[in-house]
């Protein structure tokens, strides 16, 4: 059967290639087991902010001694019910700084006023009707009183990351429940909290994703383009022509990162305004900011390229060696799931992609309009991750004049 | 430090894992000399032009050209170099891939245009100037290949196979253009595994196993082995296994 005997040849020379043999082998579970940690990690070390201007005591009616005050420090209780896993909390003092401060790391601040305990303690009252407290070695009947109009917990929350927004509204609900079953009251947090988006909720999921997308489309699409070039350029021949020519290492790679710089940031023009005009994505920083992103981003995924044709005899391993890049790249960026959520163990490999940084800082960029000032970090391995793997692709490019 | 010798190679030892390409080989090619370097398919050609460009680093052993210890940047420039395989880019057109190469060169414009006028005359590609290098058969594109090589008038020039496929009319024209870069000083090392063509070089060595055989003028080796063509003096020599001191 002639179909049996290309099946047979195929496997045969598959089999041939250790490399295409362990991909085939690894691959799947490489996939797997990324994304299983990846997704399967919880939400830890948020930083919020707490202040407590909370005076801890209640003034309620009672049916036996007229009105009376407790001290039920109920802000106090509630701290102390924050998941300390999932919260880092910032006990401060100044509640305007804490509000100013929220963003960039900072995902809520929290300011219970004054009269908390007072207004909490009433409105449980007034919602569950009357209920025994003991006082004074003396037990009284509390009773249900006007609702009190007093000021509200201030909540700033950060909402530029929707799904951590989420978490930590989730999780300061979760507190302040635990603190109202203490009133015996069916009361809601929401009646006591004046919730402040930081963005009014006008970022979306698609906002929020587009960034890590488009630097995603540009990592697959500029590693794939160089690490092909480079590669059917040694294996064509043209690459030992070049180098054994009167041109440095460093010219030939300068070239070749010019050239590819420039569909990268063509590249990216078109995913940017195909994203803003169909797709109404939220872009509210400058332009100029993200174009520096995209030039660093750009020429690092060039020198990874390059290194990646460096180890690469022929396309076929180079697309090999391309996908184990691109698949931790989507999974581990924080494109989809955000690093805070990520497990421990992960964290450090995430912080390792380059990704990670363009996402993050395209998502300053664009959704929160940060400048300069917030993006130090990633602009800073950005610009040293283009800056090494250039060095690194002129110590290569020499190398392969050498295996041509 | 200059030598009399344009191409000299002392000891040469090449291994890839146990296989010994190139055995302690010597090489001594005077300046406008044409030598013709012959021997069988995986003798070891391609391997010796490689080493001594300095694309392949020797395990042991000595290269030097125009003077100076390979690998070298300082003879690049005097250098011609033609691979055994096209290296030429498919996908641009005659012309611009004389042109990308002439600037690698640093040549004029106007240098680039004289030379490979003169150059497509010889390869006899001037009608397919424009034509794009993959719409080409096999010959022409090594013919693309040669005049990219010999575009910028190197000092010096490696030609491997420069006339594997090229047909018997040609060959010969190429062969007298050799001959007339030698008498302009120019020196040339061109390998062929058609032994007989070795006959049009000043010096002809026969490599076999990454040894050197014997070399010498072709008359010389004729009268050596008692024969009367080069392919039964190449025969012979490899039956006898004989290796020059």
């Amino acid at each position: 059967m002639t179909s049996f005997a290309v099946a047979r040849n195929v496997l045969r020379r598959i089999f041939r290639d250790i490399r295409t043999l362990a991909l085939i082998a690894i691959l799947p579970l490489f996939f797997v087991l990324l994304y299983g940690n990846s997704f399967s990690g919880s939400y830890t070390d948020l930083r919020i902010l707490v202040v407590n201007e909370d005076n801890g005591l209640a003034s309620v009616r009672t049916s036996e001694v007229g009105r009376i005050t407790l001290t039920v420090d109920l802000a106090a209780a509630f701290v102390e019910a924050l998941d300390r896993e999932l919260f880092n909390v910032v006990v401060v003092e100044d509640a305007e700084q804490a509000l100013a401060s929220v963003g960039n790391g900072t995902w809520a601040a929290l300011v219970f006023p004054r009269s908390f305990s007072n207004a909490v303690v009433n409105e449980a009252v007034r919602a569950s009707g009357e209920r025994k407290v003991a006082f004074e070695e003396r037990t009284v009947t509390l009773l249900p009183s006007d609702p009190v109009d007093g000021p509200k917990t201030t909540l700033a929350l950060d909402d530029s990351n929707p799904l951590i927004a989420g978490a930590t509204l989730a999780g300061l609900e979760n507190a302040f429940a635990r603190v109202l079953e203490t009133q015996q009251s069916s009361i809601t947090v929401h009646g006591l909290l004046d919730i402040r988006p930081l963005y009014d909720g006008a970022i979306k999921t698609l906002d929020f994703t587009a960034p890590g997308i488009i630097g995603f489309a540009m990592t697959l699409i500029t590693i794939m383009l160089t690490a092909m070039a480079v590669v059917r350029e040694r294996t064509g021949g043209t690459l030992t022509r070049i180098l054994i020519a009167p041109v440095s290492a460093w010219q030939v790679t300068l070239g070749y990162t010019l050239a590819f710089s420039l569909i990268a940031i063509f590249q990216a023009a078109e995913l940017f305004l195909a994203t803003i005009w169909i797709f109404d994505v939220r872009f509210v920083g400058d332009p100029g900011i993200a174009a520096l992103v995209i030039i660093l981003f750009a020429v690092g995924l060039q020198g990874i390229a390059t290194l990646i044709s460096t180890l690469s005899k022929n396309e076929t391993q180079a697309m090999q060696f391309v996908l184990f890049l691109l698949i931790p790249s989507i999974m581990l960026s924080g494109v989809f799931q955000p690093l805070e959520a990520m497990p421990s163990a992960v964290r450090p490999l995430a912080n390792a992609i380059p990704l990670t940084y363009a996402n993050s800082a395209l998502r300053k960029i664009m959704l929160t309009g940060e400048g300069f000032g917030a993006l130090h970090l990633e602009l800073s391995v950005l610009g040293a991750i283009a800056l090494v793997t250039l060095l690194l692709s002129v110590l290569s490019m020499r190398r392969q004049a050498y295996t041509a | 430090m200059p030598t009399e010798f344009v191409v000299r190679a002392d000891g040469l030892l090449k291994r890839f894992g146990k296989r010994t390409a190139l055995d302690h080989l010597d090489l001594h090619v005077p300046q406008g000399q044409l030598y013709g370097l012959a021997g069988p398919n995986g003798a070891g050609k391609t391997t010796l032009i490689r080493t001594l460009c300095g694309l392949l680093r020797p395990n042991k052993g000595e290269a030097h050209l125009l003077g100076w210890q390979m690998p070298s940047t300082r003879v690049r420039s005097q250098l011609g170099y033609m691979p055994q395989d096209f290296a030429v880019y498919n996908d641009l057109s005659v012309i611009q891939n004389l042109e990308f190469f002439g600037e690698l060169y640093s040549l004029r414009r106007r240098q680039v245009r004289e030379r490979a006028n003169e150059l497509l005359d010889l390869v006899q590609l001037s009608d397919r100037r424009r034509d794009r290098v993959g719409s080409l058969s096999g010959g022409m594109r090594r013919r693309v290949s040669l005049a990219v090589s010999l575009l910028h008038k190197p000092r010096l020039a490696f030609l491997d196979e420069p006339t594997a496929g090229v047909d018997p009319k040609l060959r010969r024209s190429f062969w007298d253009y050799f001959n007339q870069l030698a008498d302009q000083e120019v020196t040339l090392v061109v390998t062929t595994h058609l032994v007989e063509e070795a006959l049009r070089c000043h010096v002809v060595g026969f490599l076999m196993a990454g040894r050197m055989l014997t070399q010498g003028t072709p008359e010389e080796i004729l009268e050596q082995t008692q024969t009367t063509n080069l392919d039964d003096a190449f025969i012979k020599l490899q039956e006898q296994g004989q290796v020059r001191p």
